[in-house]
């Protein structure tokens, strides 16, 4: 390697003159907040070194909600939640705003990816047996994502006001109906009255963009936390699983006295 | 403290411990994983919406044609349309043919509330239902039969929802039926006009056509239950202040006299063999 000295050391004084510029106000935010040592604690933290792409699932998951709420805020400029006016924004959305129709298409299919995700993502915690002690609750965590996502499905299908999203929407509100003792009164609440007609639309779009989307948002954060505070789980059929047993584990192991977390979090 | 609680316990802090020692940091080798697998997840859905759009035509008068991926949107939402065929996105479809198995009105609650609510509680529950530590899928025969099963009858039900036919228009078929079951003229034959066209036979049977959605029943004997032609248009103006709970959509926009004539029509349809006497 030909190595020009000079220029190397005008670089090392030049890094000198700028880190304190880049270091002072990330400096200032975790004195303040912590929030950069968290951040480095993410991003360092040990994952067991057989994961696999099995385990991206989640992440995936994850940014498949992500595009759908990027998209969502975008459709929420141009929609208009009223019997007279949702059709005609969806055709103005897709028509003629500006890549209106990716918007509107990724929403769209983004809803279908994220629901088949959801399904590959817990049939891949199910075969992994990673709902077992410690992430029992992380596993009721998310199962009650399930439905919510599924929920979201139900009350976003109705809000393009077409003919499909119309009669669909009828027969499903009364299927609620069928439900025993709370099921009229859900139909009733879902409908806001007794015929599907406006105040059925803004509800749908209520629930649609802040209720459930909130509660998922909440949900998520929670099984994030889990995730990280617990780790995952190495794959089962690993033979060098993390946490299996190994007879070769004298009491007086060596290897168990080690330096605590190097660098794990910056203090 | 049980033993298995104890098991676990050491286990997680053999985890912590192996994964300490042995594991890889998350930055950047399951990050790079995660990343690679997002981009190919928000490419999946760039492509698709651009397939979906760029397949549909928009027609002259502003309607979308149908594309590799259906159509963009279809004709304005109208209440006084009856023939239009209700059909949920397509992760709702086994939901939707599950009901096909099931009838109005004993086991409707089964398909609509009982099945999926089993299903919840079941994941609910999983985890205090399996407890043992064992994750190795050749000793958890159960599990992986659960799961094939699962996505099998899950898959079957999507694929049988997706392709389940619908109820045409069965205009054709009306002086048939006038012929087979003594439908009298007037009211009654006027009727089974309007009934072969009024969507009635996307969730009921008539005389082996339809589809039979929801657990709707099948009509061709709905005569014979001798329900009245009065009680038969408070049915159809509104199925659930008369029938609590129906799904059945109401049909009051089709008008008191059309209404009057369907109702004619039901009432007239005792099937075969008590065919025509005591129609009229
Ligand atoms: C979305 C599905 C659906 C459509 C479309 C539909 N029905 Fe029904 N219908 C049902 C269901 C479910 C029941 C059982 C519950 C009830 O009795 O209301 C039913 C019941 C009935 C009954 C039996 C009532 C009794 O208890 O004797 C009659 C008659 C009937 N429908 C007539 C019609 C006619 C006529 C049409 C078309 C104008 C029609 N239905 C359209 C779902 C539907
Ligand atoms: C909005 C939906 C969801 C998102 C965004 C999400 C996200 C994630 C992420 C990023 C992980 C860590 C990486 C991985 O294992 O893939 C994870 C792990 C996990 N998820 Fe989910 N998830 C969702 C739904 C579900 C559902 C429906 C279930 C089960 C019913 C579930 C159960 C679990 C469990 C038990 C773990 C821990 C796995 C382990 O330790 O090996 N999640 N999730």
């Amino acid at each position: 390697m030909a190595i020009t000295p000079p220029p190397a050391r005008r670089r090392k004084r030049r890094m000198d003159k700028v880190m304190p510029l880049v270091m002072m106000p990330v400096n200032w935010l975790e004195e303040r907040s912590g929030l950069v040592g968290g951040l480095k604690y993410f991003l360092f933290r040990k994952v067991p070194s057989d994961i696999n792409w099995f385990h991206t699932l989640g992440s995936a998951t994850l940014t498949a909600f992500i595009v759908q709420a990027v998209t969502g805020v975008i459709l929420a400029m141009y929609y208009k939640p009223h019997p007279d006016t949702a059709y005609e924004s969806i055709r103005y959305i897709t028509n003629e705003a500006t890549l209106g129709w990716l918007v509107r298409g990724m929403h769209r299919w983004g809803a279908s990816v994220f629901i088949i995700l959801i399904f590959l993502h817990m049939a891949r915690v199910f075969l992994f047996g990673a709902y077992k002690y410690p992430r029992e609750l992380n596993w009721i965590v998310g199962v009650m994502l399930l439905p919510l996502a599924m929920l979201e499905g139900f009350t976003g299908y109705l809000l393009p006001w077409d003919q499909t999203a119309y009669w669909a929407t009828v027969v499903g509100i009364n299927l609620n109906g069928t439900g025993p003792v709370v099921g009229p009164f859900l139909a009733q609440f879902l409908r806001g009255g007794d015929e599907i007609g406006t105040d059925t639309l803004t509800r749908f779009y209520a629930m649609h963009m802040l209720l459930l989307p909130g509660a998922i948002m909440g949900l998520i954060g929670l099984h994030l936390y889990l995730v990280i505070r617990l780790g995952v789980s190495s794959p089962p059929w690993s033979k060098d699983a993390a946490g299996s047993e190994r007879e070769e584990r004298p009491s007086g192991d060596p290897g168990l006295v080690r330096p605590r977390a190097r660098g794990r979090v910056a203090k | 403290m049980s033993r298995r609680l104890q098991e676990g316990r050491a286990q997680h802090q053999r985890y912590k411990e192996d994964v300490e020692k042995r594991g890889k940091s998350f930055y950047p080798y399951a990050m790079f994983h995660d990343t690679v697998m997002s981009l190919v997840v928000v490419a999946v859905i760039v492509a698709l919406a651009c397939i979906w759009y760029l397949t549909a035509e928009v027609n002259e008068d502003g309607s979308s044609g149908s594309g590799a991926l259906g159509v963009l949107y279809e004709d304005k939402a109208d209440p006084g349309t009856t023939s239009f065929i209700p059909r949920p996105d397509w992760y709702f479809y086994f939901l939707f043919y599950l009901l096909r198995i099931f009838k109005w009105p004993d086991s409707v609650i089964l398909g609509t509330v009982g099945i999926p609510t089993i299903a919840l509680i079941l994941l609910l529950a999983l985890p205090f239902i399996d407890l043992r530590r064992e994750r190795r899928l050749v000793r958890r025969p159960v599990a992986v039969v659960a799961v094939i099963l699962t996505a099998l009858s899950m898959g079957v039900l999507t694929y049988k929802g997706a392709v389940a036919e619908e109820g045409s228009e069965a205009t054709g078929l009306v002086p048939e039926w006038i012929e087979r079951f003594s439908i009298p003229p007037g009211d009654a034959s006027e009727g089974a006009e309007i009934f072969s066209v009024s969507g009635c036979l996307n969730c009921h049977q008539y005389a082996g056509e339809g589809v039979p959605n929801l657990g709707a029943p099948e009509l061709t004997e709905e005569g014979n239950k001798n329900r009245g032609v009065q009680w038969q248009i408070d049915h159809l103006e509104c199925p659930s202040c008369v029938t609590p709970g129906s799904p059945m959509p109401p049909y009051e926009d089709l008008g008191q006299d059309n209404l009057r004539k369907l109702a004619a029509f039901l009432e007239a349809s005792k099937g075969e063999a008590a065919g025509g006497e005591a129609a009229g």
